[in-house]
C-alpha cells in the first residue's frame, strides 16, 4: 500500500508561511501532479514529502505510518530531480546502482536490477558512459533509471521535463506515462506547466499561494474550475474574463458584457443566478468557443452574435489565435486558419454560451459550483 | 564560477543508439580517451600490487582483467574488482608467469649467445632467426594466453591450445602491440628525466591495455570454436573406421 495522506500540513520559515495547512489524499498507484505558478509552494510540499524539507506542522501519512520524523531514506520513496543530479565522476551504471550498494545489496541483485532498468528506459548502451557525454533526455533517463531500481512504493518527480526542449519534453511526457502504468507505483509530479499536468494526470492539485485551489481530474477542472485563479491557469491559450452584469430577460437571464447580451445557458441552477442579478460578476468564456459561423451542433438558444475589433493574429498553422479588443478589453479567441481578417477592421464572431463560467467579483469563486 | 558549475552540469552531445561503432585504432583511441583517468588509477594499483616482486605476475592478471572490461566496454569497480582478479589469478599467474618467464629468458639468452657468435660465423645465422622467431612467438602466445586466462575459466593445456591456435591465427596485431609497449618505454628512456612521469602515469597501464586490445578478437574466435569431441561422444562403430 502506498496511499498518501497529507493532513494540515504547513511548511514555514520564520514568519514567512509558504504552504498553509495543506489537505490532500493521494490513492496507492495514482499519478497526481502539483500544478501552480512559481513560488506557490508545490515543490515545497514534495520535499516535504521526500524528507528533504522538515515538516513544521500537520502529519505526513504514506501507508498508513507517520512518517513526519522518518529520515528520507526510510520512508522508500525515490525522488527525479529537475536538475536530474546525477553524481558527474560515476558512470550511468553506478549512479543507478548507488542507492541499492548503499542498502548493501548483493551484486546479483544490484547488476540485475540496473540491466532490467536500463533495458525497460533503452539506456543499455549507456551504462558505461558518464552523464557530461549524455544529452538532457538520457540525463533524465537515467535520473529515472535511479529511482526505478530501488522498487519504490511512490515516485517524486520535480519537474524533471523543465530542462528539455519542447519536442523532447513531449517525447518523455509520454515515457512517462507509460512508466507510470508498467511500475504500477504512486507518482507525485511537480510542474508548472498545465500541458503536462493534463496529458499525464489522474488527478491535478492546483496550487497557489501555498494554498490548494481545486483537486480534480483534468477534464473536470478544465470545464468546472472553482475559482477564477483555476479556470485562468488551466487552458492555453487562457480563459477571457469579461466584466459583465447578470440581467433577466423574460424567463432567461443573459450576462450584460459591454452591450453585448450573452444568453446563460438553460442547464445552469437558476437559483445560484437569482442573487446576482443586478450585481457585476465576471464571465469566463474560452477562447474555442468563439465561431466565425454558429456551429451546427450548438442549441442557437446559448449563441449570440460577438463584433470585436482585430488587433493581432497569430497563425499556430492548425488555427490562429486572434487578439481581438471590445472596448478596453483584450480578448483572445481560436478561429480556423482560412479566416481572413486584416489587423484594426471589426470581426464577426459567434459566441458560444454553453460552457459559460461565472465568477463571483469579489471572492473570484464561481457561482454555478 | 558558473564555468565550473557547467564543467559538470553541461549538457553533452548525447550517445546514438545506433551510430556505427568504431574499430580497429579509432576505437582504441577513443577507448583510451574515454578511460584515461581509469588507466591512470589502474597504473598507480599495478604498482602497488606489483611492488613485493613475487606478486608481478597476479598483479599483470589483474591488470589485465580490469583493461579486458575497458576493451568489452562493461562497468567496473576499479579497487574492487582489481583485488578480486588479484586474488583469483594469483596462483594461475604465477605459474604461468614462472614458465613463460624461464621460457623467453631462455629465448632472449639464445638470441643474444647467437647473435654474439653470428658475427663470425654466417652459418649461425639460422639458428640465431630460429631463436628470434621461437622468442616472439613465446611472446605472443604469452599474452594470448593472458588474455584468454582472463576471459574464461579453462583447464591448464586448454588454454594453452586454444593460445597456440590464436596466435597462429592472429600474430601481427599482438606484436604490433608489443612493439607499442616498446616504444612506450623506449620513449620514457629517451625523454627522461621529462619523462619520469610515464611508469607512475600510464606506461604499465596502456601499455596492458594495448596487448588485451589486440588479442580480444582473436580469444573472441577460439573461445567460440566448438569443443574437441570426447571419447563419450565418439558413435560406437567409430573405433572400427577404415581409412580409404
Amino acid at each position: 500500500m502506498s496511499s498518501i495522506s497529507l493532513r494540515k500540513l504547513n511548511k514555514t520559515y520564520g514568519a514567512l508561511t509558504v504552504v498553509h495547512d495543506i489537505d490532500l489524499e493521494i490513492d496507492d498507484k495514482e499519478f497526481i501532479i502539483l500544478v501552480g505558478p512559481s513560488g506557490c509552494g508545490k515543490s515545497t510540499t514534495l520535499r516535504m514529502i521526500a524528507g528533504l524539507e522538515e515538516i513544521s506542522g500537520g502529519e505526513l501519512v504514506i501507508g498508513g505510518d507517520m512518517v513526519n520524523d522518518v529520515p528520507s531514506k526510510d520512508r522508500d520513496i525515490a525522488m527525479v530531480f529537475q536538475n536530474y543530479a546525477l553524481y558527474p565522476h560515476m558512470t550511468v551504471y553506478k549512479n543507478m546502482a548507488f542507492g541499492l550498494q548503499l542498502r548493501k545489496a548483493p551484486r546479483d541483485v544490484i547488476e540485475q536490477k540496473v540491466h532490467e532498468a536500463a533495458r525497460i528506459l533503452d539506456i543499455t548502451h549507456l551504462l558505461n558512459r558518464k552523464p557530461k557525454a549524455l544529452s538532457g533526455g538520457q540525463r533524465q533517463r537515467v535520473a529515472l533509471g535511479r529511482a526505478m531500481v530501488r522498487n519504490p512504493a511512490v515516485f517524486l518527480l520535480d519537474e524533471p521535463l523543465s530542462n528539455l526542449d519542447a519536442k523532447l519534453r513531449g517525447t518523455m511526457r509520454a515515457e512517462i506515462t507509460k512508466l507510470h502504468k508498467r511500475l504500477d507505483a504512486t507518482f507525485i509530479y511537480v510542474t508548472h506547466d498545465q500541458i503536462e499536468a493534463m496529458t499525464m494526470a489522474d488527478r491535478i492539485v492546483v496550487m497557489s499561494d501555498g494554498r490548494i485551489q481545486q483537486v480534480d481530474t483534468p477534464q473536470n477542472l478544465y470545464d468546472r474550475p472553482i475559482n477564477m485563479f483555476v479556470a485562468g491557469f488551466i487552458g492555453a491559450p487562457q480563459m477571457n474574463m469579461l466584466p459583465s452584469v447578470i440581467e433577466r430577460r423574460g424567463e432567461r437571464y443573459v450576462a450584460v458584457f459591454n452591450g453585448r447580451d450573452l444568453p446563460l445557458p438553460a442547464h445552469v441552477d437558476q437559483s445560484r443566478i437569482v442573487p446576482y442579478v443586478g450585481k457585476d460578476i465576471v464571465v469566463g468564456i474560452r477562447p474555442e468557443n468563439f465561431h466565425e459561423l454558429p456551429p451546427a451542433d450548438i442549441d442557437p438558444a446559448n449563441m449570440a452574435p460577438f463584433e470585436a475589433v482585430v488587433d493581432l493574429a497569430e497563425p499556430m498553422g492548425s488555427e490562429i489565435h486572434l487578439n481581438i479588443t471590445v472596448g478596453e478589453h483584450a480578448l483572445t479567441v481560436r478561429v480556423s486558419p482560412r479566416f481572413k481578417a486584416a489587423i484594426g477592421s471589426p470581426a464577426k464572431l459567434v459566441v458560444d454560451t454553453t460552457n459559460m463560467q461565472l465568477f463571483d467579483k469579489e471572492t473570484q469563486r464561481s457561482i454555478l459550483y | 564560477m558558473q564555468w565550473l558549475r557547467e564543467m559538470w552540469t553541461k549538457e553533452g552531445p548525447g550517445i546514438s543508439k545506433n551510430a556505427p561503432k568504431k574499430t580497429g585504432l579509432a576505437l582504441f583511441g577513443q577507448t583510451m580517451a574515454r578511460e584515461g583517468w581509469e588507466m591512470v588509477k589502474l597504473n598507480i594499483l599495478f604498482i602497488l600490487a606489483a611492488l613485493f616482486i613475487v606478486t608481478i605476475p597476479a598483479a599483470v592478471a589483474a591488470t589485465a582483467r580490469i583493461c579486458l572490461t575497458h576493451v568489452e566496454d562493461r562497468n567496473t569497480y576499479l579497487l574492487r574488482d582489481f583485488c578480486e582478479a588479484f586474488t583469483r589469478y594469483f596462483w594461475r599467474a604465477t605459474a604461468w608467469g614462472l614458465g613463460f618467464g624461464a621460457a623467453i629468458g631462455l629465448g632472449a639468452y639464445a638470441v643474444i649467445t647467437y647473435a654474439a657468435i653470428a658475427r663470425d660465423n654466417v652459418l649461425l645465422v639460422l639458428p640465431l632467426m630460429t631463436a628470434v622467431v621461437v622468442t616472439v612467438f613465446l611472446g605472443v602466445l604469452a599474452c594470448h594466453l593472458l588474455v584468454l586466462m582472463v576471459m574464461r575459466n579453462l583447464p591448464a593445456l586448454t588454454l594453452l591450445r586454444l593460445a597456440a591456435i590464436a596466435s597462429f591465427m592472429r600474430p601481427l596485431p599482438v606484436m604490433a602491440a608489443m612493439l607499442f609497449v616498446a616504444a612506450l618505454w623506449l620513449a620514457h628512456i629517451l625523454l627522461y628525466p621529462v619523462s619520469v612521469f610515464m611508469p607512475a602515469a600510464f606506461n604499465f597501464s596502456l601499455g596492458m591495455f594495448a596487448i588485451v586490445f589486440s588479442a580480444h578478437r582473436a580469444a573472441e574466435t577460439v573461445l567460440d570454436l566448438p569443443p574437441e569431441p570426447t571419447r563419450s561422444d565418439l558413435k560406437p562403430e567409430a573405433g572400427q573406421a577404415k581409412h580409404i
